[in-house]
């Protein structure tokens, strides 16, 4: 309950289209009880009228229920329309919210935070989280309070009437909109959880098989693969039609009490009748404003699942944005730097207490201009260096400066307009190359552009596209090679010209050739600059002043290359 | 195009056929149970309030009332039964039957296929195929025959009322197919909108590091909230239309109960009717109505199982080849000759162009040349995932590959891919992969030779470590050494494996060549070689130029002669003494 009253402070923002959404709901359902309700008193009450003959029926006035009838029928389908367009639009307006507040608690926390979501699918799942929360408002909170308002005003008015009605009326709503739905939830609980563990057990044999299939069938193992596969559909599918009838059975029980509840308010209202103590127009009036009435509740057994869904989905995403960053700068203007040394001594870092140090007590000492290799292997401490210096995460022991400043006074932002990287996670967006480009430099000229491409040796690539710079990247557009997404960073660390370059295994994944060409042309761009190449391999390593090996978080002994 | 899919739909459906009809069956006369529920009702109304008798006196009719409901609420829940028994048929014989179809069409065909959406159409795909089945086409059935009865039912009792209906019914469908092309055209393109406004939310939380590096995260607030109210905008104009869909059914509804009530109403008044006939017509009116609203709900049923459909029948229609059903001789060694192969992935571009060459038994021969040359196509061939379009492979100077039933030929094979797959599982499960029937201490054996013994024990539950799919935890090099004792349990005639040492680091990468060594022992072996040093490794070396050989021989021959390996050599830089392990190792 905590989470959906968080959700909600979120929505604060878009009150008034939210208020109009439900106000409109709720018209919209009471038009067609009234509709309803109104017929069936008024061609009650003519009929009585008409049997008792002419002065009677003089004496009816017949317009104004009439002009009521066509009121109410206009105002439900009017009331209808609007409401579904204003709910669409309050949807709409609370996903942009959701989302920019999503990107603003995040941005300053990646990329610790993000640390477990490196894999493409489980970042999926959180953008699949945000649409699921925004779905709350439409799917959840308007059927609700609409139910519930329209509830009281349908039984408030059966009450003018009889109250034995108004209460068989208030309990066959309840029946059917909250208890039968919560009840069906509870017993499809343990089905549900079952279906969804096994959808996932298939997917992954299903994905073993398209992706493992050439070993698969050389090993003989696809039989063992399409038996299992059989074995948890079967079990899938009996999970599910356990499911299907308990839902079935959801399903005709709100039916049944929906129209138990009818025979109750009719046997009421005839008891009255028969007594005199209410009009004969009384009864098929109440009759059918009972029928009229469960609309109101139609919508709450989906409401319900939909909150379930809501819920899990809003502790993720408040489980993410709850976290603290990972460091905190010291407040202050940026830095004003002279030099750009760097400067390492006994620097630890670990990622959580009592882990084991990733770097462990490091000294490096860079001096401005120097290009320097470092060599480790996997686990080493290269990647931790890395995010050290860029202030990803925050160091725990040991001194550190950058231009003679100490580096817990830089953010991330700082640190970053004094340092370009290269690496093999050079993240390319889906977008035009000249956007993926502009991102180094906002005001960069075309000829910026072109000068940065030709300096990284794509140039002619890009001449040869159709829309040259305007090329589309990735899946929708032009698909570029391992080498070809390098030679983008290249381009944008030219572009963004800044005194240091760290180079992170930036040939890896090429192949030999590839590779040679690609370090030929780094030259290039590393002249002038404080260069540090970082790399579990020796490649490249040659074009360094100087190499130190990295292992086990701190330097083992240094060497001229 | 939609079209076409719903009869093929349908022709799947057909093999449940009986479970099928009588679950429609069942849903329909629950469906009109309520016009005899409306009878009594009307009869029960009239009974008290103008025939003025109690309770006691019409308690037949309640109880019928009653009865009616409880045989209604039974009907609709053995129709939701039924109708789920016909779907998980339907779904159960798809699910096989792609799968099947899937592994039949072999690796190379599914590799065009993004794997993560062929998994999506074989799960998520075939559930959505269930409402379609198990709401919609039902649903289309109690369309026709709920207003088609109760109109024959009103018409004998007020013809002038039924006319109204008549006339508000058919015309409800008409406006609904010309509101719903529109709406259905504006829905797929706002759906294509969602998808990109989606996919741009998750590049953006993607590339959020990339965006802090160059100090861009804060601008792209502005850009997030920018495309979210663009595409508000542009839904919203495209909502306006497709909500008509649901208005003009409202519309029709609601002026047809009005209509009825007023038309009653007035000649209730003047006596020329009886309130029975009135009342009974103001209950079926809105029931009228009801299955056009619930096919309005259920029509998104029917658009996400198509479009599941379509993917589906797109998987369906790749024809499978041809295999040969010859079973393979029991072979000690292996020996193959290629002649003059021709293949291509599409019309016009050959990537193996008249290739004839010879890997002779128990020899190691390295296929060397550029990317994109046909190293990987040619292997394909061998492996028998793909046919030359001209041309043959011989095995042992008699057998033809094309005729040799490929399980049979994969038998005697090991192949050890660039990335090898570990499945889920444990490690032991994932080594007798290469001999089912091995105990422990063969499967021990077997990861001991791949060099791959010291790091399972290692591992916190040892050979019984589940690993995940991806083998997430394990290194590239640990999961190459686990694919390679695969191998050394299986102990075939032949190896064919793509060196994968490019991404490895230098101790994995020389336990790595070490365990190839030892396997290549005795063994007829084929490894598409991506550096030099495993090239300089093997008895022979095939170079390939174009989709042809450029050069054959033993390495130290072809590094003499002036010709396509020495100009390999020569862009590879002296590669061979990079990738020396011993180089790292002694530091």
């Amino acid at each position: 309950m905590r989470v959906i009253l968080r959700l909600l402070a979120l929505f604060g923002r878009d009150g008034g289209w939210m208020t109009g959404g439900i106000v409109l709901a709720c018209l919209t359902i009471l038009a067609n009880f009234g509709l309803m309700t109104l017929s069936g008193w008024f061609l009650a009450s003519a009929a009585i009228a008409g049997l008792a003959g002419v002065a009677a029926q003089n004496a009816f006035n017949f317009f104004s229920p009439a002009a009521g009838v066509r009121f109410f029928a206009t105002i439900r389908v009017l009331s209808r329309y609007t409401e579904r367009l204003v709910t669409h639009e309050a949807t709409f307006r609370l996903l942009a919210t959701l989302r920019v507040w999503f990107y603003t608690k995040l941005a300053p926390l990646a990329p610790a935070a993000l640390q477990g979501y490196r894999a493409g699918d489980l970042l999926s799942r959180i953008v699949a989280d945000i649409d699921t929360l925004n779905l709350f408002y439409l799917r959840v909170y308007v059927p609700f309070i609409a139910a519930a308002v329209a509830a009281l005003a349908m039984v408030g008015f059966f009450g003018l009437f009889s109250l034995p009605a108004a209460v068989a009326l208030a309990v066959g709503l309840g029946v059917t909109g909250l208890a039968v739905p919560m009840v069906t939830q509870w017993r499809g609980n343990a089905a549900g959880a079952d279906i969804t563990n096994l959808n996932a057990q298939m997917r992954v044999e299903m994905v073993d098989a398209i992706q493992g299939m050439g070993e698969l069938l050389t090993y003989n193992a696809a039989p063992a693969l399409q038996a299992r596969v059989e074995n948890l559909n079967k079990r899938l599918i009996s999970r599910q039609a356990e499911m299907s009838a308990i839902t079935g059975a959801g399903m005709a029980a709100s039916g049944l009490f929906g129209n138990l509840t009818m025979l109750a308010v009719v046997i009421a209202a005839a008891v009255k009748v028969t007594a005199g103590q209410l009009g004969a127009a009384d009864l098929p009036m109440l009759a059918l404003g009972s029928m009229a009435a469960f609309e109101a509740v139609a919508p709450l057994p989906s409401a319900l699942q939909y909150l379930g869904q809501i819920r899990a989905a809003a502790s993720r995403i408040f489980e993410l944005t709850d976290q603290q960053p990972a460091i905190r700068p010291i407040p202050g203007s940026a830095p004003q730097l002279s030099h750009f040394d760097l400067d390492l001594r006994g620097i630890k870092l670990r990622y959580e207490d009592n882990a084991a140090w990733a770097l462990d007590g490091l000294d490096l000492h860079i001096p401005q201009g120097s290009h320097i290799g470092l060599q480790g292997s996997t686990g080493a401490g290269k990647s931790t260096l890395i995010n050290l210096l860029l202030r990803f995460y925050e160091y725990q022991d040991g001194t550190a400066s950058f231009g003679g400043v100490d580096l817990r006074a830089f953010s991330s932002e700082a640190i970053a307009s004094y340092i370009s990287v290269i690496s093999q996670r050079t993240y390319l967006f889906h977008t035009t190359i000249r956007d993926n480009l502009l991102l180094a430099k906002g005001d960069a000229s075309a000829a910026d552009l072109w000068h940065a491409l030709d300096v990284a040796q794509l140039a002619d690539f890009v001449r040869a596209q159709p829309l040259g710079l305007d090329t589309i990247v990735g899946e929708a557009g032009v698909r570029l090679s391992g080498g070809q997404a390098r030679r983008v960073a290249i381009a944008r660390a030219v572009l963004k010209d800044t005194p240091w370059l760290i180079l992170d295994e930036p040939t890896e994944g090429l192949d030999p050739v590839t590779e040679r060409a690609f370090l030929r042309d780094l030259l290039a761009v590393m002249a002038g600059k404080t260069v540090l190449y970082i790399t579990h391999r020796t490649a490249g390593l040659e074009m360094m002043d100087q190499v130190y090996a990295l292992a086990a978080g701190k330097l083992r002994q240094p060497g001229n290359s | 195009m939609s079209e076409r899919i719903d009869p093929r739909l349908m022709a799947e459906g057909r093999r449940t056929r009986g479970a099928l009809y009588f679950g429609i069956g069942l849903g329909v006369s629950a469906a009109l149970l309520v016009i005899l529920q409306a009878v009594l009702l009307a009869h029960l109304v009239r009974d008290v309030a103008f025939g003025h008798q109690n309770l006691a006196a019409v308690a037949p009719l309640l109880w019928g009332l009653a009865g009616l409901f409880g045989l209604r609420a039974a009907l609709s829940y053995a129709s939701e039964i039924v109708a789920f028994k016909a779907s998980g048929k339907i779904k159960t014989y798809l699910r096989q039957t792609i799968l099947n179809h899937v592994l039949k069409l072999g690796p190379v065909p599914a590799a065009d296929e993004q794997s993560a959406d062929l998994a999506g159409t074989m799960i998520e795909g075939i559930e959505a195929l269930e409402p379609y089945f198990s709401r919609y086409v039902p649903q289309m059935a109690l369309v026709v025959a709920v207003p088609l009865a109760i109109l024959a039912l009103v018409f004998p009792v007020d013809w002038i009322s039924a006319l109204i209906l008549l006339g508000a019914g058919p015309l409800i469908p008409l406006f609904m197919v010309f509101v719903g092309y529109r709406a259905e055209a504006i829905n797929q393109k706002q759906w294509q909108k969602l998808l990109l406004m989606s996919a741009h939310f998750l590049d953006v939380l993607q590339g959020l590091t990339t965006l802090k590096l160059f100090g861009r995260a804060r601008d792209e607030i502005g850009i997030v909230a920018r495309i979210s109210d663009d595409y508000r905008k542009t839904t919203m104009a495209g909502l306006r239309v497709a909500f008509l869909t649901s208005a003009v059914l409202e519309f029709f509804a609601s002026l047809a109960i009005a209509l009825v009530a007023v038309v009653f109403g007035a000649r209730l008044l003047h006596g020329n009717i009886d309130f029975y006939p009135a009342f009974l017509v103001l209950l079926l009116a809105p029931e009228y109505f009801v299955p056009l609203r619930g096919l309005s709900t259920h029509y998104h049923a029917r658009m996400s199982a198509i479009a599941a459909a379509r993917r589906m029948f797109d998987v369906l229609d790749i024809r499978v080849a041809n295999t040969g059903t010859a079973p393979l001789p029991p072979l000690d060694a292996i020996d193959i000759v290629c002649e003059d192969l021709h293949f291509a992935y599409e019309a016009g571009a050959p990537v193996l162009d008249g290739l004839s060459c010879r890997f002779p038994a128990g020899q190691m021969t390295a296929i060397v040349g550029a990317s994109g040359v046909g190293k990987t196509s040619l292997a394909r061939l061998l492996l028998g995932f793909a046919k030359p379009e001209q041309g043959r492979i011989v095995i042992n100077e008699t057998l033809d590959l094309a005729e040799l039933a490929p399980e049979s030929w994969w038998q005697c094979l090991a192949w050890v891919p660039q990335n090898p797959r570990l499945f889920h599982g444990s490690i032991a499960a994932n080594i007798r992969l290469g001999n089912p029937q091995a105990d422990d201490e063969a499967v021990r054996e077997a990861a001991s030779k791949a060099r791959a013994l010291a790091f399972i024990t290692a591992q916190p539950e040892g050979f019984e470590t589940i690993i995940g799919d991806l083998g997430q935890g394990l290194s590239g090099g640990q999961i190459q050494r686990i694919a390679l004792a695969r191998a050394f349990l299986k102990n075939p005639q032949l190896l064919i494996l793509d060196e994968a040492t490019a991404n490895l680091d230098l101790e994995s990468e020389a336990l790595v060549l070490e365990a190839i060594a030892d396997l290549a022992v005795g063994r007829t072996v084929i490894v598409i070689a991506h550096r030099m040093a495993m090239a300089e490794r093997a008895d022979n070396v095939l170079v390939l130029e174009a989709g042809r050989v450029a050069a054959y021989g033993p390495p130290a021959q072809l590094r003499t002669a002036d010709g396509a390996y020495a100009r390999l050599l020569q862009a590879y830089e002296g590669d061979a003494e990079i990738s020396n392990p011993g180089a790292e190792l002694c530091v």
